[in-house]
């Protein structure tokens, strides 16, 4: 099992370190540190998760900005370490209210109390924030989250792509209100990660929706609750042979590929009406995840026009068709070109009128960069680009240029369809009656329009 | 109260220490926790506050848990280094694991068991029996991951103590996390030990799979990783374990999933029935390809084990092949595994859609993945035959787009395409030649020289191609000289008119006079001599039809995906290497360049295995010339022909060239006339053939010093050595340079060794199995003994500081010390200077107190880089020597000590 765990800044500082076993020499963090930062002997080179110096086999994920770290010397499950890795960042998180370099140093007893209760010799114990309440004494410190950098959704969503953003909301599970009081009431967030990839005629060549129902829980006395999804969910995959749950489904079905749930979800009226029950443990936890790659409607379409306008000149077109109901509202909508590497400038024409718009030539890695505040359902917005060349081009300006990648935040939507139809308290009082809150969230994983 | 933590940080000022002595004092609770989080919080940033031990143990007796919890803390950090200290802690330990709180009692054994010092050891087996019998479950399961703490402090007390019954007990604990921690327990102690403790029987597994359904997700883990060593009786039994087992795809844990999975494809190997195993394929595919949609570092472990599992059973996700196209977003690790088994699950079926991926991806902006992609439309082509067309087309394709290493990549596939399709496509040679000059990359160049060399007859201008290389010859990297040799030689038996004459000669004299690579030098010797002596042969030789190389993309050999299959969901399925190449608990292993490691995963293009380069080897051993046919010894291959045979005058005649071969030879002669070599096989045993030897060290390499007395009436020659697997992995560095023993003769040799080639797993022994032939009798099998001083490195030297913190930093369980009765130091300086000799270095020299005993420090290093710090006592001139030897792999010390005793005999 891990012989150490240890927490790293990006800049390689020390901020929490646990020794489990003895078997690994102290001067690790070091080491993983110098090798990250130099894999290949290049800075910039991106190491692998999992790797082995000197018989010390280091495993890390990248949370909040930091490096968790864990080592080992023996061959054990490295998935399960990395999910322990994440689960600690989660649950340090839910106790914290938000995971940073600050707040972990702050509360280091704390943190070291929570990490003595997660491993013990090395193995993974309780990591439920909900069951660490009872070893748990220590009380956080909570960080002022107002002097973190914004939180709100946008900003959150655009930094890592990739990474599932937690729910916005940045209390600890632990700490009570100023008030005294605590708030009751549970967040159920949908949040969709979209890819697609569009060939150079426009046609959809790989469309795929991660999904997660994620939910955060504040309510005192952990009732039992029932969220409800629609009923047309299908589960299975028509393409690559049935499923246990019943064949490929109909039109208009909400078909998903794949679905895993939390373990404290009971599934007994699953089949029959879609609904999961389960007595929701604090703390921030998915209560289901699901895979689609059943065909859905892009939010955006893109039409790229890449012309040669003279030796030295090209011209770079790029409109945007918003393809979703007028009342929704995306954010940070950034499309990102990159261009002819003999590109040394570039100027920009928007369309008149636009707001929020703007735009950047990347001259290191020469990138064209679109950035739309906001964009409307049902709108159409246009750039023009007008490219100079140093050199005149050899082959088709077409295979220099592209492909389009894109990145947006789409709020209270999303592309599979899937609700959330209720949100009940199984036992009703007229005198308990929590907020709740279902919120979705479309973003873009791998939104990319071949050239 | 809880201020801000942060604010232990500051204090820095002087006298601080006496401050924090006082507060810790203090009466007032608040203030006292106040203090031990100030000490806690300067010990996390590694100042030194162990003198405040005795003030903080006296915190420890509170009924305040957050406090406790503290104190336990920096016990654990300074037990260590303040063992009698840490005595005073055990009676409250004792107490609080008798504490009417639960939590209590838990965190006292569990604190306990950390504490690794070994007189708190005996006073934890009472706390710690009473624990596993304890009424609350998190005291018991607390108690279970304790047990495997002692054993790996005392391994003999949990035996006596009986705490290995007491944890199999546990199995049928009511409470599903005790079971899962008494499993995580038994699991580890059983693979730090050679008897059988942990053994699944009928009533077990039933027990494991119902806690199973129970137990939180780590337990789940612990629970399928023991069940997947569970041998079933039979089909029937192996079908029931996968119907409890596969709901456990359903699981939101990645780690549960891979497990899952793991049983669930062992348990698959023993169902007969057809349909049942393809049930079972299709539940498989959507949890795999739903991994690919966690945190790109699991996507990593995932992909790593999909490469295995598609490997053996390519249907589970034969149409699943668009989850593995790249993202733009995907890490580089992670695209780099993806296009991996993309090439493994490419078919007819997809791969128009497939080279439409790989000729996007071609463009992008990493370099590495480009390459790759490059690299794998080759592989393709080579894998499918009737795709072969599309491939070169997309490859041609790219070299338009002229991207230098674009370009580079793609001529270094497609030499690989012509080996497997030859005659078909050499059309495009033109094409390629195009690209000539902007060539530099090693591989790339010479590839381009071995098609022109193939190629030469229906290359009009070949010579001109190639003399462009021939002025830059002396500056060219190995490959590519080698390459261009081989070329010339190719063009001059293709075209033998004056030109290439010219070049052929330019070449030689180049490869053989101009260069220090014996490589190059060797190879052009034997063209040289076949040119002069048979140029027929020559022919038939170098131009020798060359076997079609064939796709390896699912290259791994079939015995180790076996063992790999079998480590699904563990390191070693990551690595693809075996667990004991990397697993270093037990014995050491050689260092590992992990970035080969990485680069292993990706390179296993045909482009290896096909290389150009051992061009001599790869041609069938069927002529009079004494090539070796082992492809990487090319090396001796000049030296395995005595310089006595006639065609060396054949040489000579043509160059005069006897002068260059004498610094091959002596090799041979060069070994010592060492006086009394330990007889290794009698002549008695040996049919009259009798070797002794030993292995020696010299300049800082091993060799094993052979001498080969031929008491029989006939002449032997043909000889042959070969080492068994033994434990530093010790393995012939060349063959032997024995060419002939005439009877009543005798000749000695030098055999260089090397290390970590053979590694046997198990504990470190000093055994050296050693097979040795000749071609006139029965192959002889003797055993030697490695002489562990053989090993010690000229770097071992330490610095005295290093010594002790090297000394402290190594836990006390890695001391082990033995006295050596056989031997004496009758002189300090004497004996030191002998240890010096074979890399045992003087450290410091103390005599102890009232006694006229000496005591002398030394450190020393094995390979890999394990070092040795000795302590030896003794009396001067009198017998018996005290050795004690602190080192990362105590495992080894037996060998050490022998090793010291027979330098001081």
């Amino acid at each position: 099992m891990i012989s150490q765990f240890f927490v790293l800044s990006l800049r390689g500082d020390n901020i929490v370190f646990r020794d489990y076993r003895g078997d690994v020499p102290k001067g690790s963090a070091e080491i993983f540190f110098r090798k990250v930062k130099f894999w290949k002997g290049e800075e910039g080179e991106e190491a692998p998760p999992i790797f082995n110096v000197d018989g010390v086999n280091y495993m890390h994920v990248k949370q909040a900005g930091l490096l968790f770290v864990a080592t080992t010397r023996v061959n054990l499950s490295p998935a399960l370490v990395l999910e322990l890795l994440q689960r600690i960042a989660r649950v340090t998180k839910d106790y914290l209210g938000v995971l940073n370099e600050d707040s972990l140093r702050k509360n280091f007893v704390l943190v070291y109390e929570l990490l003595d209760e997660m491993i013990d010799f090395g193995y993974p114990q309780t990591t439920s924030t909900e069951a660490l309440k009872s070893f748990v004494f220590n009380e956080p410190v909570v960080v002022d989250a107002a002097r973190m950098p914004s939180l709100g959704p946008a900003a959150l969503f655009i930094q890592g792509s990739h990474r599932l953003p937690g729910t916005a909301v940045t209390k600890s599970v632990v700490a009570n209100e100023p008030g005294g009081k605590k708030r009751e009431e549970v967040f159920v967030d949908i949040i969709e990660k979209i890819s697609v990839t569009f060939n150079s005629s426009g046609y959809i060549l790989t469309s795929e929706i991660d999904g997660t129902i994620q939910m955060k829980s504040y309510l005192s006395g952990n009732p039992e609750i029932k969220v409800g999804l629609n009923d047309d969910i299908s589960i299975g995959h028509a393409g690559s042979g049935s499923y246990e749950y019943g064949a490929g489904g109909g039109v208009g079905m909400v078909l998903l590929d794949d679905c895993n749930f939390h373990e404290s979800v009971r599934l007994d009226d699953f089949e029959l009406d879609r609904t999961l029950t389960l007595i929701p443990p604090d703390g921030e936890f998915p209560i289901m995840n699901y895979r689609m790659t059943q065909e859905f409607k892009p939010p955006f379409k893109v039409y790229p026009v890449i012309e040669e306008a003279g030796p030295f000149k090209a011209e770079v077109v790029l409109k945007v068709r918003a393809d979703f109901p007028t009342t929704i509202t995306a954010n940070m909508v950034i499309l990102r070109v990159p261009l002819p590497k003999t590109t040394t400038r570039v100027s920009f024409d928007l369309e008149t009128g636009a707001v929020g718009q703007t735009t950047d030539f990347k001259e290191a890695n020469k990138v064209l960069e679109w950035c739309c505040r906001k964009i409307v359902g049902g709108s159409e917005h246009t750039l023009r680009a007008k490219l100079t060349l140093s050199q005149e081009r050899t082959v088709n300006i077409k295979k220099e240029a592209g492909p389009i990648s894109m990145t947006f935040t789409i709020p209270m939507y999303n592309a599979s369809r899937l609700q959330v139809k209720f949100l009940q308290l199984v036992k009703k009082s007229k005198s308990y009656n929590p907020h709740r809150w279902v919120r979705y969230v479309t973003l873009s994983n791998s939104y990319v329009i071949r050239t | 109260m809880s201020g801000h933590d942060a604010k232990y940080f500051t204090t820095t000022k002087k006298g601080e220490i006496h401050e924090l002595k006082e507060e810790l004092n203090s009466q007032y609770k608040d203030k006292k926790k106040d203090a031990v989080k100030k000490v806690i919080a300067a010990m996390t940033v590694g100042k030194d506050v162990s003198m405040l031990f005795t003030d903080v143990v006296n915190c420890m007796q509170t009924d305040n848990l957050e406090l406790k919890k503290l104190v336990y803390l920096y016990l654990i950090n300074y037990a260590k280094s303040h063992p009698d200290l840490a005595i005073l802690a055990v009676n409250t330990f004792v107490k609080d694991s008798q504490d009417p709180n639960p939590l209590i009692r838990a965190l006292a054994v569990r604190t306990m068991g950390c504490i690794r010092v070994d007189k708190i050891t005996e006073y934890l087996c009472d706390p710690l029996q009473r624990c596993l019998k304890d009424d609350d479950p998190y005291v018991r399961k607390t108690a279970a991951v304790c047990v495997a703490k002692l054993h790996d402090i005392n391994a003999e007390l949990v035996e006596d103590r009986g705490f290995l019954e007491a944890l199999k007990d546990m199995i049928s604990d009511s409470n599903p996390m005790v079971v899962a921690n008494a499993v995580a327990s038994l699991a580890e102690i059983q693979e730090g030990s050679s008897k059988l403790v942990f053994e699944i029987t009928n009533h077990t597994l039933f027990k494991l799979l119902a806690a199973l359904n129970e137990c939180t997700e780590w337990g789940q883990v612990f629970i399928l990783d023991a069940l997947s060593k569970y041998k079933s009786k039979d089909g029937r039994d192996a079908e029931n374990i996968v119907d409890r087992v596969t709901p456990r795809l359903q699981h939101a844990n990645c780690a549960v999933v891979l497990s899952a999975v793991k049983v669930i494809l062992q348990q698959m190997e023993l169902i007969t029935s057809t349909d049942v195993v393809r049930n079972l394929s299709k539940k498989l595919a959507p949890p795999l390809v739903t991994l690919l949609s966690a945190e790109p570092e699991i996507q990593y472990v995932a992909l790593r084990n999909i490469n295995l599992i598609v490997q053996r059973r390519p249907g589970i996700l034969a149409h699943e092949i668009k989850v593995f196209f790249c993202k733009y977003n995907d890490p580089i690790y992670v695209k780099m595994e993806k296009l991996e088994i993309m090439i493994k699950l490419a078919s007819d079926r997809n791969i128009d859609q497939v080279l439409l991926e790989f000729k996007e991806y071609a463009t992008e902006v990493d370099v590495d993945f480009v390459r790759k992609a490059v690299r794998a439309i080759g592989r393709c082509a080579i894998k499918l035959e009737r795709a072969a067309e599309r491939c070169i087309n997309v490859l041609l394709d790219l070299i338009k787009i002229k991207v230098n290493y674009v370009v580079q990549e793609a001529i270094v596939v497609i030499k690989d395409i012509f080996r497997r399709y030859p005659n078909m496509y050499e059309s495009i040679i033109a094409t390629l030649c195009e690209s000539l000059d902007t060539l530099d990359e090693p591989e790339a160049k010479a590839s381009m020289i071995w098609i022109i060399g193939e190629y030469a007859e229906r290359i009009d201008n070949a010579d001109e191609l190639l003399e462009s290389f021939l002025e830059t010859f002396p500056e060219e990297p190995a490959q590519v000289q080698l390459q261009l040799l081989t070329a010339a030689v190719k063009l001059f038996l293709k075209k033998p008119t004056e030109g290439p004459q010219q070049m052929i000669q330019v070449v030689l004299n180049n490869a053989t006079q101009e260069t220090d690579n014996p490589d190059l030098r060797d190879r052009a010797y034997v063209y040289w001599r076949l040119l002069s002596t048979d140029p027929e042969a020559a022919k038939d030789v170098v131009l020798a039809e060359k076997p079609t190389i064939c796709d390896d993309s699912n290259m791994l050999d079939s015995s180790l995906l076996d063992e790999l299959l079998a480590n699904i969901a563990t390191l070693a399925s990551v690595y693809h290497k075996p667990p004991d190449a990397f697993v270093s608990r037990a014995r050491p292993t050689p260092q590992q360049d992990e970035d080969e490691e990485y680069n292993e995963g990706q390179d296993m293009g045909p482009s290896e295995s096909s290389a150009p380069v051992p061009e001599v080897a790869a041609t069938p051993a069927t002529t009079q010339v004494p090539v070796a046919p082992a492809a990487p010894v090319p090396r001796t291959a000049a030296a395995q022909v005595p310089p006595t045979q006639p065609v060396a005058d054949l040489l000579g005649d043509l160059m005069g060239l006897e002068t260059a071969l004498v610094p091959v030879g002596p090799a041979t002669s060069a070994a010592p006339a060492q006086p009394s070599l330990p007889v290794l096989l009698p002549a008695t045993s040996g049919q009259g053939l009798q070797i002794s030897g030993q292995l020696i060290r010299r300049d800082g390499h091993v060799f094993y010093s052979l001498k080969f007395d031929n008491l029989s009436q006939t002449v032997l020659d043909g000889f042959m050595i070969q080492f068994n697997k033994n434990t530093f992995g010790l393995a012939a560095a060349g063959p032997l340079q024995v060419a002939v023993v005439q009877p009543a003769g005798s000749v000695s040799t030098l055999l260089p060794m090397v290390l970590f080639q053979n590694v046997s797993p198990g504990p470190p022994n000093s055994v050296l199995q050693v097979a040795v032939k000749n071609n006139q009798q029965p192959v002889w099998y003797f055993v030697d003994k490695i002489p562990l001083q053989v090993l010690f490195m000229e770097d071992g030297h330490m610095e005295r500081g290093v010594f002790l913190e090297t000394w402290k930093s190594l836990p006390d369980s890695h001391e082990v010390a033995k006295d050596l009765p056989n031997a004496t130091i009758t002189n300090v300086d004497v004996s030191l200077e002998k240890l010096a000799t074979t890399n045992l270095f003087f450290i410091a020299r103390r005599q102890l107190k009232d006694t006229n005993q000496e005591v002398l420090y030394l450190s020393g290093k094995v390979p890999p880089n394990i070092p040795f710090l000795v302590e030896l006592t003794f009396v001067v001139g009198h017998p018996s020597v005290k050795c004690a030897v602190k080192t990362p792999t105590p495992e080894m010390a037996p060998l050490f000590f022998e090793a010291i005793e027979s330098l001081l005999n």
